[in-house]
């Protein structure tokens, strides 16, 4: 993590300071990143970054408990095998050096094999030290017999293999295994079912989903989050949002939207956001009187702005995707990010029980809290201004966030164990998001490869070609697609198909593009594959189902926006 | 025929063909081309199942799914491959190729053949090379002469060939992925960059590099390619009609190009765009030229670099 660190910004310095970049270090950050999430594997199984969905697990009686442990064991234990062994043919099968870098392919292959391998050996431990030792063995059992027969068999079926793999990705979820172990398991059994997906490739296409340049801003959001808290920077940020709102109802969470608005104009990453948001200000929220779980849900409802304000790597997706202007899409984000931000402020001061945190400051105590926060704003002004004008990409202002508020945690004089623990946890939950991202990557392949997709323009024109009913079913499609699909994926595979399926009912694309990133977007909140959800429930330790009841009404409120949206288009 | 009564009896072999682009992009039609041609010599022998907007991945993606067996076949420009067959960036080597002429006797040459084995030894069975058109300079104010670029700010693809290049200008290159340039650019991340004419219009480049200087320093080459594991497993009469078919569609492909070109940039021009001619050719020239001593060890020698420059 700390090297990673070290490599951004040294690139960044010597951009600037001796007009040079060094070649490659865009890949090496990327197999660094890689590295991070496949040793963080092992260590974020456990505990709230594993993201398990434990709503049936807790709703059943305690007899079943072990049965599901067991289960879900046997989920991670399927996946660790598939890492293992996927990882471990390609070393030889995939060839090649790295022209930037001049190291061979197959290094990146390796963090995967150590991944898998430690995964199966840290379940093991675990399982014998507390005693588990009937169920872990039971549960290897059941993997081992499922995975070894899947490889020497395969069953023709009519369906597409995506299906089964849903099913199997839905036991897993339900048996409360780590939801990135259920996608991967899953994926380990499509060639059974006659799925194009031989392990190798299994692994390859979940490395190289996990691979995405931007993704690495993700680590730096994290520590910059976790360091503006050592720092007491946030405290400083928070007590200022207080002394100018805290007196209202609800003031503090609409402080937290505002501040997400802003960070909005700065990333174009949700993930981020909500990590950022998560790490920073929902201990200052709970303090300050919220129910944590609600907390969670203002955090996480308030991040699907980032990637509808601008920048936003969605519209960026589905303009590479299309053939839509990005400048008009982006314009567009900025109408329908405005819109949804106003939906939700209206839904926090109608939902938020939390009274005034205190009373009205006097403008003299708002000038000196003011002035203890502006390293905060100095932060804020960093990332917004060296994106916007162009001085650094995103990875690279994130980067330097972080690298801004080490310094100022040295300044703090922040102890050194504490600021060592803010790097080991924040790898830790990149890691865990990271393997999210890349575990859904096998599962796009095979949706793709069956074709899902394209039996989807039939649907949207099924009951008729008129704009509403189009609008109507297109909606429906994305609303089903985006309770199971990862956002960038359902882009690349829906943008393509709807686009052109809505223009030709007579919609006008761009409107329609916004209205679709914004439909899939507010899926980062809907059970079960919530990424939102389930970053800000890694961070804060909120169990995801109790986030998933809280973000209810915020919800609603993105409904209404996104409601209104589609009235927009129809009229004007 | 004896391999029509087999074909009948054989079961439905599935090919699942990745493409980066859309059902209207050359990209995608030279799949249906070839499938096509396939279907009309092998009734009913091959499914081809083309998964067009990239959905399975980036060319790099691609090339290692196809290694490892979930992709069967594909296109891929050189440059992507050359992580497994440097020799490629042969046909990368700047200002070497004088039209498209030029490059299509190299590759259909002895130098292509030669390719085509070192391919062939990294389980790429590539059927044909194909011409995705010559790469330009795209700016934000008029540069006609190498010595405009001096300081600049260029994004380039992540190729140490590219990225030499553009130092030999005297510009500070940037790898920027495609899908974050026009930002970049927008915002002022970079102040240049180059491309082909197609892909210039496709992103609506126009709207934020509006020259375009008709440089043409780089012909961007491209193979047809299967994956070798899939190949093993055909008869020879099948690699013949599949080989025939990847071929007939490189030529189809190449036609698409030119013609999707100049729809491109009246396109461009109707938004803007403004193409200019670039001005002391022989400085262009010897920045290349840089270029061409740095790589002649990795592609064979500078002789060969010569003897293709004057083919
Ligand atoms: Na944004
Ligand atoms: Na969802």
């Amino acid at each position: 993590m700390a090297v990673l660190l070290v490599l951004v910004l040294a690139n960044v310095a010597a951009r600037y300071l001796f007009r040079t970049g060094f070649l490659g270090q865009e890949e090496l950050a990327i197999w660094l990143h890689l590295a991070l999430i496949a040793l963080a594997m092992p260590l974020a199984y456990r505990g709230p970054l594993s993201m398990r969905f434990d709503v049936l697990r807790r709703w059943l009686p305690a007899s079943f408990a072990t049965t599901f442990d067991i289960a879900a064991d046997a989920v991670s234990v399927t996946a660790a095998f598939g890492l293992f062994n996927g990882a471990l043919s390609s070393i030889s099968a995939i060839g090649g050096v790295s022209p930037t870098l001049g190291l061979p392919e197959w290094i990146r292959f390796a963090f995967f094999v150590t991944g898998g391998l430690l995964l199966l050996v840290m379940l093991c431990c675990d399982r014998v030290l507390t005693g588990q030792i009937r169920g872990l063995f039971v549960s290897l059992v059941i993997a081992g017999l499922l995975y070894g027969s899947s490889k020497i068999a395969t069953i023709d079926s009519d369906w597409p293999p995506s299906l089964f793999m849903a099913l199997i990705a839905g036991f897993g979820l339900l048996v409360s295994a780590p939801l990135a172990h259920a996608f991967l398991a899953a994926a380990c059994f499509a060639p059974f079912f006659g799925g194009a997906l031989p392990e190798p490739a299994l692994v390859s296409s979940a490395i190289n989903g996990m691979s995405r340049f931007l993704l690495l801003s993700i680590p730096f959001f994290l520590l910059a989050g976790a360091l503006l808290t050592v720092s007491g920077t946030a405290e400083r940020l928070v007590t200022f949002a207080a002394s100018l709102v805290g007196h209202r109802k609800g003031g503090l969470a609409q402080t937290v939207l505002l501040t997400s608005v802003i960070f909005s104009g700065a990333s174009g990453s949700s993930v981020a956001n909500a990590a950022f948001g998560a790490s920073t200000f929902q201990p200052q929220l709970v303090r300050n009187g919220y129910p944590p779980a609600q907390a969670g849900a203002i955090i996480a409802a308030s991040s699907v702005l980032d990637n509808v304000i601008p920048p936003s790597i969605a519209f960026l997706l589905l303009a590479a995707a299309t053939n839509l202007s990005v400048g008009s899409l982006l314009t567009g984000g900025f109408f329908a990010g405005g819109l949804m931000a106003l939906c939700l402020a209206i839904a926090i001061s109608l939902s938020v029980k939390a009274g005034p945190s205190m009373q009205k400051a006097s403008s003299r105590q708002r000038w000196s809290a003011a002035r203890s926060a502006i390293p905060a704003f100095g932060l804020g002004i960093i990332v917004v201004a060296g994106i916007r004008f162009g001085i650094v990409t995103p990875t690279e202002a994130a980067a330097l966030a972080a690298g801004l508020t080490l310094l100022l945690s040295f300044a703090a004089r922040a102890e050194g164990s504490s600021i060592w623990s803010c790097f080991r946890q924040s790898a830790l939950e990149a890691g865990a998001i990271g393997l999210l991202i890349g575990s859904a990557a096998p599962f796009a392949f095979l949706l793709a490869v069956d074709g899902v997709a394209a039996s989807l323009t039939e649907i949207v024109h099924s009951f008729g070609s008129s704009p509403v009913l189009v609008l109507l079913m297109a909606n429906l499609v994305l609303l089903v697609a985006g309770l199971v699909l990862d956002i960038g994926a359902a882009i690349l595979l829906l943008g393509p198909i709807l686009v052109p399926a809505a223009a030709a009912a007579g919609l006008d694309p761009i409107h329609f593009g916004v209205i679709l990133v914004v439909n899939l977007m507010i899926h980062g909140l809907t059970p079960p594959l919530g990424m939102l959800i389930y970053v800000v429930s890694g961070v804060t330790s909120v169990p995801a189902s109790q986030l998933f009841r809280a973000v209810l009404p915020y919800l609603a409120a993105l409904f209404v926006s996104l409601f209104l949206l589609c009235l927009g288009t129809l009229i004007f | 025929a004896p391999f029509l009564a087999r074909s009948a009896a054989a079961k439905t072999t599935t090919i699942t063909v990745a493409s980066l682009l859309g059902e209207d992009k050359p990209e995608t039609k030279i799949w249906r081309f070839i499938a096509q041609q396939v279907e009309t010599k092998l009734p009913g022998r091959f499914r081809f199942n083309i998964v067009p907007n990239g959905a399975l991945g980036g060319e790099k993606e691609v090339a290692e799914a196809s290694r490892l067996g979930s992709v069967q076949a594909s296109l891929s420009t050189v440059s992507a491959l050359s992580g497994w067959v440097p020799e490629l960036q042969i046909l990368d080597l700047p200002f070497l190729f004088k039209d498209p002429a030029h490059l299509r006797r190299v590759v259909t040459g002895a130098t292509g053949s030669e390719l085509q084995a070192k391919l062939a030894k990294q389980n790429f069975i590539a059927s044909a090379f194909i011409d995705y058109g010559a790469r330009h300079l795209l700016t934000k104010e008029p540069i006609t002469s190498p010595d405009a670029l001096r300081g600049k700010r260029i994004r380039v693809i992540q190729s140490p060939l590219h990225t030499k290049l553009w130092s030999a200008y005297g510009a500070s290159p940037i790898g920027i992925p495609i899908t974050e340039t026009y930002n970049a650019l927008s915002t002022g991340v970079a102040d240049a960059m180059d491309l082909t004419k197609s892909a210039y219009a496709g992103f609506k480049l126009y709207e934020v590099v509006p020259y375009l200087t008709e440089t043409a320093h780089i012909r961007a080459s491209g193979v047809v390619y299967f994956a070798a594991s899939f190949w093993g497993g055909l008869s020879s009469e099948e690699q013949v009609v599949l080989t025939k078919a990847a071929q007939d569609g490189a030529e189809y492909f190449n036609r698409l190009i030119v013609e999707d070109e100049a729809r491109s940039m009246e396109q461009a021009a109707a938004k803007g765009g403004k193409v200019i001619q670039p001005e002391n050719l022989d400085a262009w020239r010897n920045g290349a030229r840089s270029v061409w001593n740095e790589f002649s060890a990795i592609v064979g020698g500078m002789q060969k670099i010569e003897a293709i420059a004057s083919a």
